[in-house]
C-alpha cells in the first residue's frame, strides 16, 4: 500500500506559524499541509512489558509481524482499521500516541479466536486485544461509555443476587446516564406488556421488582466472585504500577 | 605410495580435509599464510560458535591440535604457495619460503575475507568509536573484556545490530547473502542480553535468513527467550548527537522515519571473497566466478572440483559458508582427492 500523504494530515498534526518567512516569502498562518515531523525519535520499552503483565498479553514479544492475525480477523473484514498486527507493533515499540488514535475500536474484538489458531508463533493476539483494552481502561484512556455503565449495573446486580431484574437494570441505566425513564419506546412496551401479559406472570414480575429475591445459597457464590474480581483487578493494577484501591478501582 | 596432498589454508575446511586425509593414511602438506592454524574462528577471535555454542578456541582449537600432532601432516605456517605446476598425480609446488613439494593433488581451503565496514561510511564505522563489527563483539566476548562502548568503556543501555553490512548491496558490488550473519547476530544479541540483562538489543533487518534448524534455536529463541527486538528497516545513516549514536532510517512496517539514539551500533559484516583470490587464481590456474570466489567445476556431478583437474576446493573459498558446512566440504574434498589418487593407481596397473 502506498503512503497516502493526505491521510497523514491530521488536525492535531497541523502546524501554524505566526511569523514565518522562507526565502523572503511570507508563509505565516495556516497552510493545511504543514505537519509535525512523523519521525520516531525514541522507543519506549516499558509499554510491551505493561501489556505482557496483563492476562492474555504474555506472549506479545513473540510477534514477528506476519499479519496472520489481521488476515484471519473477523472484525478486520468489516473494518480495515481494526488491525491487531499493527497494534501489536505499536505496543512493542512504545508508540502510545499512535495506539491511542484507535482506542475506540480496540475493544471491538469479538473473541472469535481465529487469530489464535492462525498465529504461527502462539502470540495469542485475542489475548493481547483483551490485555490492550484493559490497559486502555486502567490507564484512564477510555472514558465511560453508556455501554460500560450498562455493563457495570448489570454485572453488579448478578454479583449481588445471582439474578437479573430487568426493571431495575433499565431504571438504573437511565438514572446513571442522566436520561429520563419515560422513553417513548419504553412506555409503549410497558403498555403492551400490561395488556397482554398473563396475570400470574405480572404478579411474579411485580414481586421481583419489589423484593429483589436472590438465588438460593447465593451468598457463598457472591463472596467467591467478589474475591476473584477484586483479586484480578488488584493484580492488573499492580502489574501497571497503579495504586490498588479498596474496591480495586 | 602416492604423493601427499597439498592443503592450502588452515581454517575449518583445511583442518577437516587434512584430518580426513591423514585418517585414511595419506600424507598431507598443510600450508597456512598466518603464523598459526585455525582460520577465521581463531585468527579473528570468535567467541561461542553457531550452532554448538562451544567456544571457538575449544572447538576449532581441538581441530588444530588434532592436525598439528598428526605425524602424517606436515604444517608450513607463515608462507604461501608461489608456484603450482604439473598434472593430476604429479604436481610440483614451491612455497614462498623456497620449499619445493611434489604432490598428487591440491585442496584450496583459502576461505574468505571479512567485509571492511569502511566501505559503507554512511553507517559510521571509522567515524564513531562506538560503531563496531560483529567480529569486535565476538572479541569482547572471547577475551572476557565484556560488552563495553569503546569510546568510554560504559556498558551500553541500547545496542543496534545492522544486518547485511557488505552483503546484498549492488552499490558496493556485493550481490550475495553472506549466509551466517543473521544467525550470528541473533546469537550475539542473546549473548549481549545474557551479559547485560538491562541492555535492549535491536536488530535492523531486510529479511531474516536463519535457515534450517537455526530458525528455532537462534531467531525464535532470541525473540522469545531473550526479547531481542527485530525492526524491518535498512538503516540510512548512523550519526551522533555528541552523546549517543543516532540511527536513521525508515521503519517500513509503520511507514515512518526513525531517528533513534543508541549507545552502540554493531555491523553484521559479510563475507567477501578472499582478498588473495586473484593471486590464488593465477598461481593454481583456477577460474573465479563472477563475484570473485573460486569457481566450481560442477554443482552435482563433481563434488569439490575446481576448474582445474586435480585441484579441489572446499569451504568459504567457494562462497559464504558456515563453519560446519566448511568442515563437511573439507571432508568431501579429501574424499575427492583420495578417489583421484586411487584412480591413478588403477590406471598405472592396467
Amino acid at each position: 500500500m502506498p503512503i497516502h500523504e493526505k491521510s497523514l494530515i491530521r488536525p492535531e498534526n497541523l502546524i501554524e506559524h505566526k511569523d514565518l518567512f522562507i526565502d523572503g516569502i511570507d508563509v505565516s498562518g495556516h497552510w493545511s499541509t504543514f505537519i509535525n515531523s512523523r519521525a520516531l525519535t525514541d522507543y519506549d520499552e516499558s509499554m510491551q512489558e505493561e501489556i505482557a503483565a496483563l492476562p492474555g498479553g504474555e506472549n506479545i514479544h513473540r510477534c514477528w509481524q506476519c499479519g496472520s492475525c489481521t488476515n484471519a480477523c473477523t472484525v478486520n473484514a468489516l473494518n480495515p482499521d481494526f488491525n491487531p498486527r499493527y497494534w501489536i507493533y505499536l505496543i512493542r515499540n512504545g508508540m502510545k500516541q499512535e495506539l491511542l488514535l484507535d482506542k475506540d475500536i480496540v475493544w471491538q474484538c469479538v473473541s472469535c479466536n481465529k487469530c489464535t489458531y492462525a498465529c504461527p508463533r502462539d502470540v495469542n493476539p485475542e489475548g493481547v486485544m483483551k490485555a490492550t483494552a484493559h490497559w486502555l481502561e486502567l490507564k484512564g484512556h477510555t472514558e465511560k461509555k453508556p455501554s460500560m455503565i450498562f455493563d457495570e449495573g448489570f454485572s453488579q446486580q448478578i454479583i449481588e443476587t445471582g439474578k437479573i431484574e430487568d426493571g431495575l437494570v433499565i431504571r438504573q441505566f437511565f438514572a446513571r446516564t442522566g436520561q429520563k425513564l419515560a422513553q417513548n419506546w419504553l412506555v409503549a412496551m410497558a403498555i403492551g406488556l400490561a395488556k397482554r401479559l398473563p396475570v400470574a406472570m405480572g404478579i411474579k414480575m411485580g414481586f421481583a421488582a419489589v423484593f429483589h429475591p436472590r438465588t438460593r445459597g447465593w451468598s457463598r457464590a457472591r463472596a467467591a466472585i467478589k474475591d476473584y474480581v477484586h483479586e484480578r483487578e488488584a493484580a492488573n493494577r499492580k502489574a501497571l504500577g497503579l495504586p490498588t484501591g479498596e474496591d480495586g478501582r | 605410495m602416492s604423493k601427499p596432498v597439498l592443503v592450502v589454508g588452515g581454517g575449518p575446511a583445511g583442518l577437516s580435509a587434512a584430518h580426513a586425509l591423514a585418517s585414511a593414511g595419506r600424507e598431507v602438506v598443510l600450508v597456512e599464510k598466518a603464523d598459526r592454524l585455525g582460520g577465521a574462528p581463531i585468527l579473528s577471535g570468535y567467541a561461542r560458535l553457531v550452532p554448538s555454542h562451544e567456544w571457538a578456541r575449544d572447538a576449532i582449537g581441538g581441530m588444530v591440535d588434532r592436525v598439528a600432532t598428526n605425524p602424517l601432516v606436515k604444517v608450513h605456517t607463515n608462507t604461501t604457495v608461489a608456484t603450482f605446476e604439473g598434472d593430476p598425480g604429479a604436481f610440483r609446488a614451491t612455497l614462498k619460503d623456497g620449499t619445493s613439494l611434489d604432490v598428487g593433488s591440491a585442496i584450496l581451503c583459502t576461505g574468505f575475507t571479512h567485509f571492511d565496514s569502511l566501505n559503507k561510511p554512511e553507517w559510521g564505522f571509522g567515524t564513531y568509536e562506538d560503531v563496531v563489527t560483529t567480529t569486535q563483539v565476538e572479541q569482547m566476548l572471547s577475551t572476557g573484556s565484556g560488552i563495553k562502548c569503546p569510546s568510554d568503556g560504559r556498558a551500553p543501555d541500547r545496542v543496534a545490530i545492522l544486518l547485511c553490512v557488505g552483503s546484498r548491496d549492488r552499490q558496493i558490488g556485493r550481490e550475495w547473502c553472506s549466509k551466517v550473519c543473521c544467525t550470528v547476530s541473533a546469537n550475539l544479541a542473546m549473548e549481549i542480553r545474557q551479559a547485560l540483562p538491562n541492555c535492549n538489543v535491536y536488530i535492523y533487518y531486510m529479511d531474516i535468513r536463519t535457515f534450517g534448524l537455526y530458525e528455532g534455536e537462534f531467531y525464535w529463541a532470541s525473540q522469545e527467550e531473550y526479547k531481542v527486538r527485530y525492526i524491518k528497516a535498512r538503516i540510512a545513516e548512523v550519526t551522533s548527537d555528541g552523546k549517543r549514536l543516532i540511527v536513521k532510517g525508515e521503519d517500513t512496517l509503520v511507514k515512518r522515519p526513525i531517528t533513534i539514539p543508541f549507545d552502540m551500533v554493531v555491523h553484521a559484516i559479510g563475507m567477501d571473497p578472499n582478498v588473495d583470490n586473484m593471486t590464488l587464481s593465477a598461481v593454481f590456474g583456477v577460474k573465479l566466478q563472477k563475484y570473485g570466489y573460486i569457481d566450481r567445476a560442477s554443482t552435482y556431478s563433481q563434488m569439490s572440483g575446481s576448474s582445474r583437474p586435480g585441484v579441489f576446493v572446499a569451504g568459504a573459498a567457494l562462497g559464504p559458508e558456515t563453519i560446519d558446512d566448511s568442515i563437511a566440504q573439507g571432508q568431501s574434498a579429501a574424499m575427492a582427492a583420495l578417489a583421484q589418487a586411487s584412480l591413478e593407481i588403477r590406471e598405472a596397473a592396467e
